[in-house]
């Protein structure tokens, strides 16, 4: 029975490789931030955001109540679970959680996934929302917390989590778990704070929605910090345009659009919107002036610029005829 | 009767079509201006005939969300916080794409299922039921 050794020892060998790969072995990002000497010197604690013990399969809701209540609004956790909540995954989609934090007039921001963006945000007193996966990808388990704190020197971060107020783990645990979700980490902001590593195109397009729900005021708002920060910013400006002519401001609109077409000579979409603010106060000439040139600028809204023209066409031989 | 039966089904395709055309969601609330997610997006400008891509995969994932249990009342103000990209990207993956839902249960049932294979691979003895062999 010379092989039974052999073979009591086989199972332990799968064993060995199988933890190999489960473990993963690229590199962690921990590294590289740590070799950033003196990147985050001291540890940094977030101890005024609240906290929601999570119910049930609810980390999606309780996560989501403690930035929405960190960034000024009352929600609890129960109400969210009716507009995050999948029963049948019994959980929540990230995508819906973006959705959630639009629908409560919040800016949802999504970092890069590096650990760097995350720590910078939290240095600079926004707390953020990760997803994880607590197990292995064969068997997964995943799972939203809000980052509060960390001490990199100290090797520890700080999550409200689960039922755990703080849940305070070694920086490499917490990123192996959060590695798996891509590294996917969001911060919820009121529309008159920029995040701290927020970009100009990314930061517009996450205001945008807010457009689509018609949360026009808190989207004016933040257009206008985007603008603080990016004062040539197209999209900003078209924005605040946008918003300032859907709240009745017209004239406001009008002046910017004017500015936008002036800084973006070449953007027809701000000569037509231009256009249609000015037909709305019946300055017919200048109107058709700014229409004609979106039209020949031409691109993809080609068709739209065309439409204006003729309805301001319409619209101005109409009052003529009057 | 059997030639209107064929007919319904045709029949009822163009009404549907016709409906939702009419119900095309614009960029911007306002008919003439352009949108500021379409300046943005400059790239991914909705043509007229992505517009309905979009209607159509609206109504998709609405009716998947349903059926995982969203309350009705709540499901068109879910969809209508999300962007036409998002939708696109939640169709037809809202089983394979993380759902966030860590539950205690879960974890008790992972620890077992641990066990359960330590066990049969003779690092363990905790289940009665796992038969070991015996050593020679």
């Amino acid at each position: 029975m010379l092989n039974v050794p052999t073979a009591r020892i086989f199972p332990g060998g799968i064993i060995f490789f199988v933890i190999l790969f489960m473990s993963g072995c690229a590199t962690l990002q921990t590294d590289r931030v740590r070799a950033t000497a003196g990147a985050f010197p001291r540890p940094v604690e977030l101890a005024t955001v609240p906290f929601y013990p999570q119910e049930e399969y609810q980390c999606g809701p309780a996560a989501l109540a403690t930035a929405l209540n960190w960034s000024g609004v009352p929600v609890t956790p129960e109400q969210l679970v009716s507009q995050v909540y999948l029963p049948e995954r019994q959980g929540s989609l990230q995508l819906e959680m973006i959705g959630a934090a639009r629908r409560h007039g919040r800016v949802p921001y999504v970092l890069r996934p590096e650990l760097e963006s995350l720590f910078a945000e939290v240095a600079s007193g926004n707390p953020v929302l990760v997803l994880q996966n607590l197990s292995f990808w064969w068997y997964p388990k995943w799972h939203y917390a809000v980052v509060v704190g960390f001490d990199l020197p100290g090797d520890r971060i700080v999550l409200r989590s689960g039922r755990e107020q703080r849940h305070d783990i070694p920086i490499e645990l917490f990123e192996r778990t959060w590695r798996r979700s891509r590294y996917w980490a969001m911060v919820v902001l009121p529309p008159d704070q920029l995040p701290f590593t927020a970009e100009e195109i990314p930061y517009v397009q996450a205001v945008a929605p807010l457009e689509r729900i018609a949360r026009w005021p808190e989207a004016q708002t933040a257009y206008a910090a985007a603008l603080k920060h990016w004062p040539k910013s197209l999209g900003a400006r078209m924005g605040l345009g946008n918003s300032r002519y859907a709240l009745g401001d017209v004239t406001g609109s009008e002046e910017e659009f004017r500015r936008a077409a002036q800084e973006h000579p070449e953007a027809a979409a701000a000569f037509n919107n231009l256009a249609q603010a000015l037909a709305d106060q019946k300055k017919w000439s200048q109107a058709q002036a700014a229409a004609r040139h979106a039209v020949e600028l031409g691109g993809p809204q080609i068709e739209t610029y065309r439409d204006t023209l003729k309805q301001i066409e319409t619209r101005s031989e109409q009052n003529a005829a009057q | 009767m059997e030639k209107l039966r064929r007919l319904a089904k045709p029949v009822g395709h163009l009404v549907i079509f016709g409906l939702l055309m009419l119900s095309l969601p614009f960029p911007a609330a306002h008919a003439g201006m352009v949108g500021t997610e379409a300046v943005i997006n400059a790239a991914q400008v909705q043509q007229d005939r992505e517009r309905l891509h979009n209607v159509f995969n609206r109504d998709d994932v609405k009716a998947q969300l349903l059926a995982r249990g969203v309350d009705p009342s709540q499901v068109q103000a879910r969809i209508d916080s999300l962007t036409d990209q998002e939708v696109q990207s939640l169709s037809g993956k809202l089983d394979q794409l993380p759902a966030g839902g860590d539950s205690f249960l879960g974890a008790l049932v992972f620890i077992f299922i641990v066990l359960l294979i330590t066990d049969i691979l003779g690092f363990t003895n905790i289940f009665p039921f796992v038969k070991h062999q015996k050593r020679y």
